[in-house]
């Protein structure tokens, strides 16, 4: 009875809402829904025949639920899946009471994807109870909001050792994240195996041992503190992938490589540039070989899943081009400058540095950002944010050429100033941090050349 | 001849927390651009390492798991780094490394990891996280950091310094060691916006990140004087720089303290 109650409630006041324009209706509902019934997500949550996979970690959960999502829809599977801004438990039961039937004995859908943030996925597994659980990497991201990497990890270790009965996908590459096993020992891996090697020096997360706190050596390194690495000292080692990507090959614009489970590979590419998206579709083509989905499909449906929402995401301005590329980490933007760098051509930037609380409000980390990797290839630089002038003095230490540079703390004026140093055909490369997307986001859609704020 | 000066980093990997790194840079940078070399040794647990041809140590801030393995390998360095930093070696610490150059820190739970008593100072965990933008004072301070020389190290218009803390701890000074300034705005060491940060001879400890010396370029041509005093036993005033985009980040970050919220949770 409750269950249908707030269910019902949910309804009324997601179409009140919306129909009076006083909002999206994403979390009102499911806040009042939760507030009828405390019990509401795990009841409707057990109705999807293929179950709940949650994804966490630092980079690549839209990414990685996007193509997941896309998948199984390719597959015949309807999916209920949240969108970035709504993963906190009420934006949940907002989406689980929208897909409900009347009376909540049903759900519109095969499974349900959620991603969620590392530090409500102990309240958010405990409410549903997951299928899979899948943790992508751990960077250094936000510091100052969630404290310290090794506390995540143990929060995310809570949350797996909570939850005996699901099926637990962890990224061999990345120490951390598989030594998350000690938890929940019902693990399957994904990662890498390949000869590429990066042209980033540094291994700034997790490069020390975990259980002797000695030097891991890794042969090779892809990026950041992700590899095939061995502790000099004990015998602490990468565990080996049930799911793997082999013979890679990474361009400015697409990437290929070939997708390998059990006794059965297969070519895919992916058209979003960047190793760490291969890293999302090896995370996404996982889960999928979990729910049964067959390889081509698989290889299908990434082929065709475009960026999120300014992931590597490109919009055509006139005869230009804007691609934008989120920069949250020291991690995400050296692979974002690296994969820049894929082919020489000169490249136009506009870097946008804020501090507001959703960037974390710490700036010290654009000095573990290895710039130098770009700075040869720069046809101009503008400089842009709260922060610009830090952004600034950062290029001016990787030794940029300074004559290149401009700061201009205006957005506005930033952009077109980007846009008028290039010319019909090229791209300008927009480097934002997560408010400042929203930003640019707001001014390409004021402009007519976006249609909303978010997908 | 060209000179030189050579830094010791000490645990790089285990010790770089907050863009630490961006210290040795700018170390690095404002050495080559005036045609001095910086040599730039990392030193790892278990490395044999001569303290004695040091000119400059730099020791960051790590996570607790840092912290706790590097602890011992410190400590057996102990003796010869308190010799060499009593002979005139110039040290930086941040953060962490800070709380581990004092006498010891105090966990929640009473317990004391030893540090290696370079500072006349110690840290007791706190429950509140103090996080946020900084200023700090050095108008005073700073006058007494430069007796051996016949000049001062930097102008007097450059008596602040600005970053960002994020501690728990909170490191109380003893009488044999001054503080490093005075907060204009943050927390501070003990959390309440009196005195940041710790020094004793040429040995500087700081809660500040941002990173420190881009943004406080005085303070990094200070250490490389020093340095350069080490070596050489004698030393010239360093050649000028255009710092213009270095103070204007300065600037910047001095309005952006006065604006954005400080938070301790």
């Amino acid at each position: 009875m409750r269950k249908f109650l707030a269910v019902l409630v949910a309804r009324i006041v997601r179409k009140t809402s919306r129909a009076t324009g006083q909002g999206s209706g994403s979390t009102l509902p499911g806040l009042l829904a939760e507030k009828i019934d405390p019990n509401i997500i795990s009841k409707l949550a057990r109705k999807f025949p293929k179950g709940i996979v949650l994804i966490t970690g630092t980079n690549g959960k839209t990414t990685t639920a996007k193509m997941l999502a896309a998948i199984l829809n390719k597959a015949g599977h309807k999916v209920v899946y949240n969108f970035a801004g709504s993963n906190l438990s009420r934006g949940i039961s907002s989406l689980l009471t929208e897909h409900a039937n009347f009376w909540g004995t049903k759900i519109k859908g095969q499974m349900g994807i959620f991603e969620v943030d590392e530090a409500t996925l102990p309240e958010i597994a405990a409410k549903i109870p997951p299928r899979y659980i899948l943790v992508t990497n751990l960077f250094r991201d936000q510091l100052d909001r969630y404290g310290e990497l090794d506390k995540t990890a143990a929060i995310i270790g809570s949350a797996l050792q909570a939850s005996p009965n699901a099926q637990i996908l962890l990224n061999a590459d990345d120490p951390l994240v598989a030594s998350l096993v000690k938890y929940n020992k019902n693990v399957k891996y994904f990662g890498i195996e390949d000869k590429i090697s990066t042209k980033s020096k540094r291994a700034i997360d997790s490069k020390d041992c975990l259980k002797c706190g000695h030097e891991l050596k890794y042969s090779p390194r892809y990026f950041g503190h992700l590899g095939i690495y061995k502790c000099s000292k004990c015998n602490f080692v990468r565990p080996k992938p049930q799911y793997f990507l082999s013979d890679l090959k990474l361009e400015i614009g697409s990437s290929e490589a070939c997708f390998n489970r059990k006794d059965e590979k297969q070519k895919i590419s992916v058209q979003i540039p960047g190793l760490y998206n291969i890293y999302n579709a090896l995370a996404a083509a996982s889960i999928a070989s979990e729910v049964d989905i067959p390889i081509n499909q698989i290889s299908y449906a990434l082929n065709n899943v475009s960026a999120a929402f300014g992931r590597m995401e490109k919009i055509p301005v006139g005869n230009k081009n804007i691609f934008i590329l989120l920069v949250k980490n020291p991690t995400g933007f050296t692979q974002g400058i690296e994969t820049l760098s894929y082919d020489r051509k000169l490249k136009n930037l506009l870097m946008i540095l804020n501090d507001n609380f959703a960037d974390g409000t710490d700036i010290s980390w654009i000095w573990d950002v290895e710039a130098e990797i770009i700075k040869d290839i720069i046809g101009s630089v503008i400089v842009s944010g709260i922060r610009a002038e830090d952004l600034l003095l950062r290029l001016k230490y990787a030794e940029f050429n300074l004559n290149k540079i401009t700061l201009e703390k205006d957005l506005a004026k930033a952009l077109d100033r980007g846009l008028g140093n290039i010319k019909d055909g090229e791209t300008l490369y927009i480097l934002p941090t997560y408010t400042a997307m929203l930003e640019i986001r707001r001014l390409l859609k004021n402009r007519g050349l976006v249609k909303g704020l978010m997908e | 001849m060209k000179q030189k000066i050579r830094i010791y980093h000490l645990y790089p990997d285990a010790m770089n927390l907050y863009g630490d790194l961006g210290n040795i840079i700018t170390l690095v940078k404002r050495c080559q651009w005036r045609d001095i070399l910086a040599e730039v040794i990392n030193v790892h647990i278990d490395d044999k390492t001569d303290f004695s041809d040091a000119d400059l140590v730099f020791l960051g801030g790590g996570q607790d798991r840092g912290q706790r393995t590097i602890a011992q390998d410190l400590s057996n360095r102990k003796e010869v780094i308190k010799k060499e930093i009593d002979k005139g070696m110039v040290a930086l610490t941040i953060c962490g490394g800070f709380q581990l150059f004092g006498q010891y820190f105090q966990t929640a739970e009473g317990d004391r990891i030893p540090g290696i008593e370079i500072f006349d100072a110690y840290t007791l965990a706190g429950k509140k996280r103090l996080i946020g933008n900084v200023i700090v004072d050095i108008a005073h301070t700073s006058t007494e950091w430069q007796t051996e020389l016949n000049f001062p190290t930097f102008e007097s218009a450059h008596t602040t310094l600005v970053g960002f803390e994020n501690h728990s701890g909170q490191t109380i000074l003893g009488p044999k060691c001054k503080p490093l300034g005075y907060v204009i705005r943050g927390f501070g060491n003990k959390g309440d916006g009196g005195y940041e940060g710790g020094v004793y001879k040429n040995a500087f400890g700081t809660y500040l990140h941002g990173s420190l010396l881009p943004k406080n370029p005085w303070l990094a041509d200070h250490l490389i004087l020093m340095a350069l005093f080490r070596r050489y036993g004698s030393v010239q005033k360093l050649q000028a720089l255009d710092d213009t985009i270095e103070i204007n980040a300065h600037n910047a970050a001095t309005i952006r303290s006065k604006t954005a919220k400080t938070v301790s949770i």
